[in-house]
């Protein structure tokens, strides 16, 4: 019985050989590259969508003259402001939600945006498990760039790791692009403080 | 001849199974370097490392009234906003104490909120031996995360094997259905507090 098994094996392992060395090598060589990316996909508007730590649901969007929820603006420049529902998914308080959104195709003076509460214009506050918040991400810009009428953020997510590689604690890492959302943009003439 | 190759595989697989348990039962990094809790219940003072902690009362309110800058604030919540004050003591040495944590019945972490900015009485508190001083601590919770909850205070955020009081808040007033007894509209964060009379001067 064994002896069987064995040959058979044997004729598998010297019949495969090549075929696994070529897609070794060609691994390697990084043949792989060169298949098409897959395209992360437009992500819906009216619903909540799980991204990494955080759900969210964009409101609305537009470009600022103003003032808006206390983040002050340099004299020349307007700002493009996103605001969303974010919820905290994970256990703790937690704050990293810079990063989620990003416009696309803008000439950002400061990729980091400024991020505000919008009850009360608190910068950056830590959000907390399962509260639902509305948050602002303003981006200040050049007062003469142009922003398109019809704007793609792109959204970016984590994974949990319930051990990361080094000191085996839990955690969100390997941020991925998860999705695109596009939203028109308003245009908020300058007198008043903001909408 | 039989006999010896499965006894080898007996062996092995044996092995593999005690190995596949020792390393899924191994505790985490990030436990053995916790925080040491120190337990205790409201009204009790829990005596932790480097100080001592008297939770004293919990208040629940939709708003928050405070001062900031010299302008008037009311500061609104998708919660609640859960207020404790506590008498705080360094036991041997002065210390301060910064961190607070309203842990629900699930294990749900929140930190004390961010939103107020700098108070005398907002964490980090500055504590001195044998002086007791009256603490805050301000957390935007759910209603549903009061029944069950625990209050975690330590002297950093990040204290691997520090003592962390843990004060059990059962003796909070609920209704059945979890929500808290009492449910202030507006509390005022500058209105004088009723100090007990602490010696004569």
């Amino acid at each position: 019985m064994f002896r069987t098994a064995r040959s058979k094996v044997q004729t598998w392992i010297t019949a495969g050989a090549g075929t696994i060395a070529a897609l070794f090598v060609a691994g390697l060589m990084g043949a792989f590259g060169a298949l098409p990316a897959h395209t992360p996909p437009l992500l819906p508007l009216d619903t909540a969508t799980d991204a990494g730590r955080w759900r969210i649901r964009p409101v609305r969007a537009y470009v600022s003259h103003a003032r808006t929820y206390g983040v002050l603006l340099k004299p020349g420049q307007k700002a493009l402001v996103l605001e969303a529902d974010m919820t905290n998914r994970t256990a703790r308080s937690d704050k990293a939600y810079f990063d989620v959104f990003k416009p696309d195709g803008l000439a950002l003076a400061d990729p980091m945006p400024m991020i505000a509460l919008t009850r009360d214009g608190t910068l950056t506050p830590e959000l907390h498990p399962g509260m639902t918040e509305r948050m602002a991400y303003v981006w200040p810009l050049a007062g003469e760039a142009a922003v398109p009428a019809n704007l793609s953020f792109g959204v970016t997510a984590e994974i949990f790791k319930p051990r990361d590689n080094l000191y085996g604690t839990p955690g969100w890492f390997n941020p991925y692009r998860l999705g695109t959302i596009t939203l028109p943009v308003a245009d908020v003439p300058a007198p008043g403080t903001g909408p | 001849m039989r006999i010896r190759i499965l006894g080898n595989l007996v062996i092995l697989a044996s092995t593999v199974a005690l190995s596949y348990g020792m390393q899924v039962s191994k505790p985490h990094y990030a436990d053995l370097t916790a925080p040491i809790p120190v337990d205790g219940a409201m009204h009790d003072t829990v005596r932790a490392r480097s100080f001592d902690v008297r939770l004293d009362k919990v208040v629940f309110a939709r708003q928050l009234k405070t001062n900031q800058f010299g302008q008037e604030k009311s500061l609104t919540t998708s919660g609640l906003w859960a207020v404790v004050s506590t008498n705080l003591t360094a036991t041997a040495a002065s210390t301060t104490i910064a961190d607070g944590t309203w842990q629900g019945p699930t294990g749900l972490r929140y930190r004390q909120t961010e939103r107020l900015g700098y108070r005398q009485d907002m964490p980090p508190h500055g504590v001195d031996p044998g002086l007791e001083k009256r603490g805050l601590f301000v957390f935007e919770i759910p209603s549903d995360q009061i029944r069950g909850a625990s209050l975690l205070i330590s002297a950093r955020q990040f204290g691997p094997l520090d003592a962390q009081a843990r004060i059990s808040l059962d003796g909070l007033p609920t209704g059945a259905d979890g929500q808290p007894a009492d449910v202030l509209p507006q509390y005022d964060l500058d209105a004088p507090q009723a100090q007990p009379p602490q010696g004569k001067s």
